[in-house]
This record gives structure tokens, C-alpha cells and sequence, in this order.
């Protein structure tokens, strides 16, 4: 009964360090993305276009084995771009295929679309028919799900987070938006490590909180004051941004540079891409 | 090259920061303006930075008076920021953008320095601060010593006349010290004028010849050379300069004032 009390009085500051725990794990690690791959090699601005060319075709295709064709190629980029395969799974098929089933799983059923019965069952006094086109219609949607999340984290695993927000100038995003991104993604490593050691301090100092009001008043006040340090953070960075030049249009280094192996790479992605999408029309 | 009179300043919503401060500051000097926490070293050098301006008196570098409206200009902004180089305390503030190479790159690019000329200047800042290995580093992956050094090479890349530290070995190793004190007599020795703002006294007989001393009314209370104020025992005293140090010599407690440059029995 303790223990139960106990978890339900810290579950703010455990759900808030666990947030906190992803946020630098997850989203801020570049593991991946430094290590020497295939894909990790490549200029990030031509990466992002034969990725976004692979992307287009998952979503134009109607062929469910040639979209599957694709997927293959997606997991043979990530082994020779030495990520785990496991991990790579793990993080692309589990959830988001996973959701994406359950809204499909209606359109399986003759309600929803009639068609040639493939399998029938009878549960709590309900009929249910499964049809053969509800089955090929809910295969498509998941595998086509499955394989546009896998190529954008292929993507998101192989680049750099800086390169990747660099990446939107070629699609005209302004640079001071790129710069305001890339120092809010900067500076949330900085708040997410203040954050913590607020709890810990907190901890050594008081032990477990006692009770859920505590708790409460001490994640109000956490809030407040990290609040308060960020604006003040905020100004000091604004200074220290005048103080070597910045008067309000900032310049940045163009720093790609594609080579002939760059553009041989995309060649072959785009000559890939319209070979599927042909197949899939003569189909 | 700086002329400060009479300069008062408050920051909104808080007691006055500066209370009439006068000094004035020659091409190629060292100067340490000492004093306690929060007597007003670091709001003195965003004075000197032109980040801020005073509420009443002056403060003219370069033979300009530094004024808000001034700065507005881009040109003449350009002018004076290439001149002047702020190491702030915290380097976490310094340091805004995704990697060191960006970082360093960032006041060169805005002066509008050629993208050649500024991958030269990294890749010579980084040999001169040792860092060529963190370039592709992202800043908050470093340890606090490292992002002050990149901190200083995003300085050194603008290669101004005069560089103003603020606080520049608060919690460093004693290696990291060592490499900034030494960066620091370097410059000096090619002509940069040196301001810092500290309260370590350990290390003011290296980097300063004329000491300014602030005291709790917000005011130099004295300024001289370095060995003048250090020796002056009641001064350093009255201004929580120095403590009392309690060790041990061959078994006994031992109790002396601590004072940076006096050897003690």
C-alpha cells in the first residue's frame, strides 16, 4: 500500500524527468548520425532530396510488393549506414505502423468494404467477413506507412539536427527562422540538464517528497524559475549575439558541399524511383 | 582608448549596478577590475562592450562617445564590435549556435569577412586554442573548460584590439587556467589591450599592471599597480578580497590571511 502511495505521489517528477530522460537520449543524440555510413556521408541537402524522392514514390505507388521492394532498400540504406537493425525496427515498427493498423482495421470488414470473403468469424453474437479487397487496401495503407516513417528516420538518424535545419534553406525557409530553431534546439539540452538537477537538488536537500501538495508546489515553482532563467538566458545570449557583430540579419556558413559521388547518388535514387513507378503503372 | 567619467547605471527593476565610476584606459594596457560579487566588474565591461550605456556620465572609446542611437548604424556597429571583444562569464551564453565551427564562424561572417578567409581563421583559432578536435562538436556535448576555450576562439576569430573578460577561470581546472592566462599574455604581448573583470588574485599578478578595486558602493575605491593594491592588506580586507586559511605544516593547524603574491612561514 506504501509503495503504491509512494509511486503515485512522485509520478510528476518521474513522468517530468522521464520526458526529460527522452528529450536528451532521443531527440538530442547524434550517435547515429556521426558515425561513418553510407548515408552519413552523404551532402545532407542531397540526402534530403533522393530521401524525399523515395518518400514521394511510397506514397504515389499502388503495388503493395513494390512498395515493399522499397521498404527493403530503406533497411539495406540503414544496414550500410551501420544503424542497428533492431533498433532501427524497434523505433519504426512498433508504434506508428502499429497505430496505423488499428485505423485501418474497419476497412477490413464487408461493412465497410464489401468484396470476395476471405475469412468469416462469429464473436459475441456479431458476424464478422473479411474481405479480400478490405485485406489488400489495409496491407497497402500499413506497409506504405511503414516505409515513409522508416525513410524519414532514416533520414533524422543519419544527419546531423544542425545539418537537417540547414537543410530547409533550399526550400526557402528564411535563415533567421533556421537560426531561431537551430538555438531553441541548442539551448533545450541546457534547460532539460537545469530542469534535473532542480529535482536533485530538491532531492538531497528533502529526500522524497512527502506529500502530493509538496510535489505539486514544487514542480509550480520549478516551472516558474526555469521561466525565469530562460528569459534571462535569453536576453544574455541576445547580448552576447550583438556583441560580435549580429545587427538583426544573420549570416551563417554555406557548409555543403556536394561532390560528383553526391549526385551519382541521386541519379541512381531518381532512376530507382522511376523504375517502380513505371513497373507500378504496367501493373 | 577608453574614457569612462562619472558613469552611473541601474539595471531595470534592481538597485543601482555602478555608482560614478571613472577610469581611463590606454592602447595595450592590462587592466583587472577586482571586487566582490555584485559590485559591478561585469556590468562595467557591457558598458565597455556597448552593450549597455550608462544613465548618467560617459563612456568614450576610440575617441567616439559610445551612444545607443550610434551603434544603431550598421556600419558604425561593425566598426566598433570589431574593435571590441567580450568573453562573457557564462559560456553557455556564448556559445548559441549548433557547432563550434558555426559558433567561431558567427562574428566574422556578420562583419562580413569572405567564407574563405573565415575557414582560415578557424582553422588558426583552433591550433592556437587546441580545439581543432571539437570543431564539428555540438557545445553542450563539452566540458565546461573546452567551451572556454571555444569561447575565446569565437573572440580571437573577430581578432580585435581590445578583449574584455569576464570572470575567465571561475570554476576551470588548473591546466585550463594555465592555457587562458597564457592566451591572455600572448595577446598582450602582440599589442591587444587586456581588460578583465575577476576576483582571483592568484592569477592578477599575470594578466594585470594597473588594478582598479570596486567596492560595495558600486565605486572604484582605489586603482594602481597590480603590486601596490595587492599588498595593501586592509584594502583587500574591507573589500572580501581575502580570508582567512586554515592548513596544515608538519602536523600543526596553521592559520594566515590568504594573499596571492606573499610567500608565508
Amino acid at each position: 500500500m506504501n509503495k503504491l502511495l509512494h509511486k503515485r505521489r512522485d509520478f510528476i517528477e518521474r513522468s517530468l524527468l522521464s520526458a526529460l530522460a527522452f528529450i536528451k537520449d532521443a531527440t538530442l543524440s547524434e550517435e547515429c548520425a556521426n558515425r561513418k555510413g553510407f548515408l552519413q556521408s552523404l551532402d545532407p541537402r542531397v540526402k534530403t532530396i533522393s530521401l524525399l524522392v523515395f518518400l514521394v514514390t511510397a506514397v504515389t505507388l499502388k503495388s503493395t510488393g513494390l512498395i515493399v521492394a522499397l521498404y527493403a532498400l530503406c533497411l539495406f540504406l540503414a544496414f550500410f549506414s551501420r544503424i542497428s537493425l533492431i533498433h532501427f525496427l524497434t523505433r519504426t515498427l512498433l508504434f506508428i505502423p502499429l497505430f496505423s493498423l488499428f485505423i485501418v482495421l474497419p476497412t477490413l470488414f464487408s461493412i465497410v468494404t464489401p468484396g470476395e470473403p476471405v475469412w468469416s468469424f462469429h464473436l459475441l453474437g456479431i458476424n464478422g467477413i473479411i474481405t479480400r479487397p478490405g485485406l489488400d487496401g489495409a496491407l497497402l495503407f500499413v506497409v506504405r506507412i511503414a516505409t515513409s516513417v522508416s525513410l524519414v528516420v532514416l533520414l533524422s538518424l543519419t544527419t546531423r539536427h544542425s545539418d537537417l535545419l540547414q537543410v530547409l534553406r533550399i526550400f526557402g525557409v528564411p535563415q533567421l527562422f533556421v537560426l531561431t530553431v537551430s538555438m531553441c534546439y541548442r539551448y533545450l539540452y541546457l534547460f532539460a540538464t537545469m530542469v534535473e538537477n532542480i529535482f536533485t537538488s530538491v532531492k538531497s536537500r528533502v529526500g522524497v517528497v512527502s506529500h502530493h501538495r509538496y510535489g505539486q508546489k514544487v514542480v509550480a515553482w520549478n516551472i516558474a524559475n526555469t521561466w525565469n532563467r530562460t528569459t534571462h538566458i535569453s536576453e544574455e545570449v541576445y547580448l552576447a549575439m550583438l556583441s560580435r557583430g549580429y545587427t538583426g540579419e544573420p549570416r551563417r556558413l554555406s557548409a555543403f558541399h556536394a561532390t560528383p559521388k553526391e549526385w551519382f547518388w541521386l541519379l541512381c535514387a531518381v532512376i530507382i524511383c522511376a523504375g517502380l513507378l513505371y513497373k507500378g503503372d504496367t501493373l | 582608448m577608453y574614457e569612462v567619467k562619472d558613469v552611473h547605471f541601474s539595471w531595470p527593476g534592481k538597485f543601482p549596478a555602478l555608482c560614478g565610476v571613472d577610469m581611463t584606459i590606454r592602447s595595450g594596457e592590462k587592466i583587472a577590475v577586482i571586487g566582490a560579487n555584485g559590485t559591478g566588474k561585469s556590468t562595467l565591461l557591457h558598458l565597455l562592450d556597448g552593450l549597455i550605456f550608462p544613465h548618467q556620465g560617459s563612456v568614450t572609446a576610440f575617441g567616439e562617445r559610445l551612444l545607443e542611437h550610434s551603434l544603431f548604424d550598421e556600419q558604425a556597429a561593425h566598426r566598433f564590435r570589431r574593435r571590441v571583444g567580450l568573453v562573457f562569464q557564462n559560456a553557455d551564453i556564448q556559445l548559441f549556435c549548433p557547432s563550434v565551427r558555426e559558433d567561431i564562424a558567427f562574428g566574422p561572417l556578420q562583419f562580413g569577412v569572405a567564407e574563405e578567409e573565415v575557414n582560415r581563421r578557424i582553422r588558426e583559432v583552433a591550433n592556437v586554442l587546441d580545439i581543432q578536435h571539437l570543431l564539428d562538436r555540438v557545445p553542450h556535448q563539452l566540458s565546461i573548460g573546452e567551451k572556454k576555450r571555444v569561447a575565446i576562439a569565437s573572440v580571437l576569430a573577430i581578432d580585435p584590439d581590445v578583449y574584455l573578460f569576464d570572470e575567465p577561470t571561475a570554476g576551470l581546472d588548473p591546466l585550463t587556467v594555465r592555457h587562458i592566462i597564457d592566451f591572455m599574455v600572448n595577446a598582450n604581448r602582440q599589442g591587444k589591450t587586456i581588460i578583465t573583470a575577476t576576483h582571483d588574485l592568484h592569477i592578477i599578478g599575470e594578466i594585470a599592471d594597473t588594478v582598479y578595486v570596486f567596492g560595495r558602493n558600486k565605486k572604484i575605491v582605489r586603482g594602481g599597480s597590480a603590486e601596490s593594491v595587492l599588498n595593501d592588506r586592509s584594502l583587500l580586507e574591507s573589500n572580501n578580497l581575502i580570508h582567512i586559511h586554515r592548513h596544515h605544516h608538519d602536523g600543526k593547524e596553521h592559520v594566515h590571511q590568504h594573499l596571492p603574491l606573499e610567500q608565508h612561514d
